[in-house]
């Protein structure tokens, strides 16, 4: 909205300086030249001086206001032709190297780099300095001429990426002939984008002129320029003030009108954010209102858990929603009413297809959504510390110390610029109360233990020169070293291949093993949850849809999709006669609310009402829930109602 | 690594060969002859033509750009026709005025580039962010030599608080680098702003919070040191525009810098000190440019260690 207002502004500026050009030798009340002797250096109206200099005049007492006028026709034609000179040249020789490639490609781009690393503005400048006679056309060619380069360069990348396309292909075999091609289907490609550079050019261009003239190296008598008329100025500044102010005015709000069009057509307009503070709202009340038309006789899990954690809980989240309000003001709900526990020294396993929001889950849990993501409900409780809630001093100190989390790109979670013994040892020091020489020492031992033979060699790389295995090891090398309570681990093994898989999940059993670390771990792998988790959660959709002991829920998958899940992998222990199955269908649109079951749609066992009434969790177990209308006792009552 | 430092090398030779190419014949088509220019106007022919004898202008036009790169390579750049002084070292004595106050005012707007560019990209949509936008808007649509004019007739003119002209120590550095800050700031700010904004939206921004590191450090350790790269070429890319700045501040101040001499040069039609100075400036954007490129590859460590494994 701001952007299209500003962009009108823009365009009406332009469009009112074209207007000026045009119709300067109407519009003038005098001619740029004519002198008026006994009227020297006349102050403008608003300063004492009358109205038949309404800008006052010069030191040879010409007009101002007239050949301000006059100096706008030759800054638009000047500009406007040399951007003219440059673009076309630019788009011939970008086309023809684009569209011919090999040696015509590399000849002109290299031709383009060589001129490139000149200082062009200055060889300019020399030019029409040595010249004795000025005229339009002179400045026109010396700073029409240089900008090719630009424009080529852009033609050149738009056209070498369509003549990749296949109707542009498909036109080459058929025998289009070149020419032909270029005018159908490369032309209204690069229509797109060279408005935008022209008006950059030609911004340059007015301030290129302008300068020249101020220099004394643009138009010569009689042609008049604002430059010139800003350069006469300077030499009465002190009495007569307005004369070197009025031009430069002029320039400025020209290239500022062409600057805002430009703007204009670039961008919209960004959001408000800071990058640190994602806005939390808390609610106070648990999520226990998903959906209360659905009774059931079987007691809710909600009610269930509702009380005190247990002592032998370390992480406690009930009820987590996370919202992603998107641009045109719908919502995006990426996570839904989320409940799990984390046992001391317990590994629980996330499973669930991506879009399901188990990633957005761990990252709200340490409060590191990107924005506009937000907590909407919920709570979360680590040993008695309320996550969603404490101030973000005291969360810094729980985020590494006490809750560490490993990600899916081992790569990206290094700093691709610091060495891994910078961030290793930046890491102990942050979290664990030692000095240099220690951490390094601890750094050098956790190395170790995760398997590289020679850590002071790994410290002193880059993680872009370490695999997807090793920076992985590197990440849980920094957990070893600082040992936190909670590991949350996403995705941690997805970008790796087989072999490293089974490496880190060894790293990751011995973590909890050796260290008491209770770990999360997520992925949509429900074969690796299977291997290393004591508990799982199956997430759909942003909802749990089936939790309990991993061995039974891998065994009896009570839930339609966790079913499902466990078909679409391949079993050794099931022999190779079974048949793999997909899933039908996509996940549910996330910023729709709808009434019944998430799975609904893809389920093979649904009912009608699925589509209608939300399933709550019900207790399928000892310590076991499932999601599902499948397990309500009184299907047939609930529909009634 | 060394492979493309030779390459680099090799490349900048090129350039700088053209560079002298090009202004050795650029200035003999646009001024014509120049044994003319070197006498007065109404000089009768046998005097010209004695002058184009000594001057070696008789010769084709590529023995005469033989004896120019020997003269070049031997560090001669001719002698001035007003006054008998080397064209060398009347250059040599402007270029470090140039270069310091190029220095200065690329320090000053580095710190304020990144000071407000910060600023901006971690309050996107505040006032602060507004504020600095409005400001590139107009910065960058100011023209240098008027905001010059202007802060002379304010600051030198009316108030007196600053020198205008001449060189009488650190206050004269002030209006001058304003002038040329004005003018380098904007593209300065907008690419850091634009920079920063994306370096923290990167997954190793995330992980180093998961990590407990301090919002300052992350800030001044792992954003800037990534963010801060594209700085480094762009202030390589504008030395062009800084060079041709000190052409319009440098007469308007009166800084005895190498733009001044080309431009009183030029006014005065002095042919071999115009030849020299742009020939200097020139040279000396390409090896600036050439400084820059091999700088960034030795800070940013993916470039600097490529295919050295």
């Amino acid at each position: 909205m701001l952007r299209r207002k500003t962009a009108a502004i823009g365009l009406g500026g332009i469009g009112l300086l074209i207007f000026v050009a045009v119709a300067a030798p109407w519009i003038a009340p005098y001619e740029p030249a004519a002198q008026d002797l006994s009227n020297v250096l006349a102050p403008p109206a608003w300063d004492g001086g009358d109205w038949s200099y309404p800008l006052g005049t010069d030191a040879l007492g010409r007009d101002v206001l007239s050949r301000m006028i006059y100096g706008a026709r030759s800054s638009v034609l000047i500009s406007a032709c040399a951007m003219l000179i440059g673009a076309t040249l630019g788009l011939l020789t970008g086309l023809v190297a684009g569209f011919f490639g090999r040696f015509v490609d590399t000849l002109i781009m290299r031709l383009g780099d060589i001129q490139l690393a000149l200082p062009f503005i200055l060889i300019a400048i020399v030019i029409l300095g040595m010249m004795t006679e000025r005229s339009p056309v002179h400045l026109i060619v010396v700073l029409g001429i240089p900008a090719w380069i630009v424009y080529a360069r852009v033609v050149r990348a738009r056209t070498l990426a369509e003549r990749e396309q296949d109707y542009v292909r498909a036109a080459e075999t058929i025998g289009a002939r070149p020419l032909r091609r270029i005018f159908r289907y490369v032309l209204p490609q690069v229509r797109s984008v060279l408005p935008a550079i022209a008006l950059i050019d030609l911004s340059h261009l007015v301030v290129m002129e302008s300068t020249l003239s101020f220099l004394g190296f643009g138009l010569t008598s009689p042609h008049v320029s604002w430059g010139q008329i800003l350069a006469d100025g300077r030499q009465n500044m002190v009495v007569a003030p307005w004369l070197p102010v009025l031009p430069g005015i002029a320039i400025m709000l020209t290239v500022l009108c062409i600057n805002l069009a430009v703007e204009g057509m670039r961008s919209r307009v960004e959001p408000r954010r800071r990058w640190w503070s994602t806005r939390w709202r808390r609610s106070g009340a648990t999520r226990t209102t998903l959906d209360m038309a659905t009774a059931a006789s079987r007691p809710a899990v909600d009610e269930l858990q509702a009380g005190p954690t247990p002592d032998d809980v370390l992480l406690d989240v009930r009820g987590l929603c996370v919202d992603f309000p998107t641009a045109d003001g719908r919502v995006v709900q990426a996570v839904r009413g989320v409940s799990f526990t984390v046992g001391r020294g317990k590994i629980l396993g996330i499973v669930g297809e991506s879009g399901s929001g188990k990633s957005v889950t761990s990252y709200a849990l340490l409060r590191l959504l990107s924005a506009p993501g937000r907590v909407s409900a919920g709570t979360a409780m680590f040993d008695g510390i309320d996550l969603l809630g404490v101030p973000e001093r005291s969360m810094r100190r729980v985020r590494g110390r006490r809750i560490g989390m490993i990600f899916q790109n081992p790569v990206g979670s290094l700093n691709p610029v610091l060495t891994v013994g910078y961030q290793i040892v930046e890491a102990i020091r942050t979290n664990r109360d030692v000095d240099r020489d220690a951490a390094v020492e601890l750094a050098e031992k956790v190395f170790r233990d995760v398997g590289f033979g020679d850590p002071p060699h790994i410290m002193k790389q880059y993680p872009f020169r370490l695999s997807g295995g090793q920076n992985q090891r590197v990440m849980i090398a920094m957990t070893m070293a600082i040992e936190p309570e909670l590991l949350l681990a996403d995705e941690p093994t997805t970008a790796l291949d087989v072999t490293t898989q089974a490496q880190v999940l060894d790293q990751l059993r011995r973590v909890r093993d050796e260290h008491g670390t209770s770990i999360v771990i997520i992925s949509h792998d429900i074969g690796l949850i299977g291997e290393i988790a004591d508990e799982v959660v199956v997430m759909y959709a942003g909802e749990v849809c089936e939790s309990g002991p991993t061995e039974q829920v891998l065994r009896e998958p009570r839930h339609p999709y966790t079913q499902a899940l466990l078909e679409s992998v391949p079993r050794p222990e099931a022999g190779v006669t079974t048949e793999l199955r997909s899933i039908p269908g996509e996940l549910p649109d996330p910023t729709r609310e709808s009434g019944g079951c998430p799975f609904a749609l893809r389920c093979s066992s649904v009912m009608d009402l699925c589509h209608t009434h939300r399933p709550k969790p019900l207790t399928v177990g000892p310590a076991w829930s499932a999601a599902c209308h499948l397990y309500s006792e009184d299907k047939a009552e609930v529909t009634q109602r | 690594m060394l492979l493309y430092t030779i390459r680099r090398t090799a490349q900048m030779l090129v350039v700088v060969l053209c560079v002298v190419t090009l202004v050795f014949l650029l200035l003999r088509i646009a001024a014509g002859d120049p044994a003319r220019l070197m006498n007065a106007p109404d000089a009768p022919d046998d005097v010209i033509e004695a002058t184009r004898e000594r001057l070696g202008l008789d010769e084709p036009i590529y023995i005469q750009y033989l004896y120019f790169l020997r003269d070049l390579l031997g560090g001669d750049l001719g002698q001035s026709f007003q006054g008998s002084y080397s064209v060398a070292q009347v250059v040599f004595a402007a270029l470090p005025n140039t270069a310091m106050l190029a220095a200065v005012t690329v320090l000053v707007s580095t710190v304020i580039a990144l000071a407000l560019g910060i600023g901006a990209a971690l309050t996107r949509g505040s006032w602060l962010d507004r504020s600095v936008q409005v400001y590139v808007a107009f910065a960058q649509s100011i023209p240098s030599f008027w905001l010059a004019v202007v802060l002379v007739l304010v600051f030198a003119v009316q108030l007196g608080w600053l020198p205008a002209v001449d060189f009488t120590g650190p206050s004269s550095f002030v209006l001058p680098v304003a002038t040329m800050a004005v003018a380098l700031t904007p593209i300065l700010i907008r690419t850091i702003r634009q920079s920063f904004i994306e370096t923290l939206q990167q997954d190793y921004i995330r992980a180093a919070r998961a990590r407990g590191i301090a919002q300052r450090k992350i800030l001044l350790v792992h954003t800037l040191k990534v963010a801060s790269l594209p700085l480094v070429t762009l202030i390589g890319l504008q030395s062009g525009m800084i060079l041709a700045g000190s052409y319009v501040v440098e007469n308007i101040f009166n800084w005895p810098g190498i733009g001044k001499l080309a431009v009183d040069a030029l006014t005065s039609r002095n042919f071999p000190m115009v030849q020299g100075a742009v020939l200097i400036a020139a040279v000396t954007f390409v090896l600036v440019n050439f400084v820059v490129d091999m700088l960034y590859t030795t800070l940013d460590p993916r470039i600097r260690l490529k295919g050295a494994s």
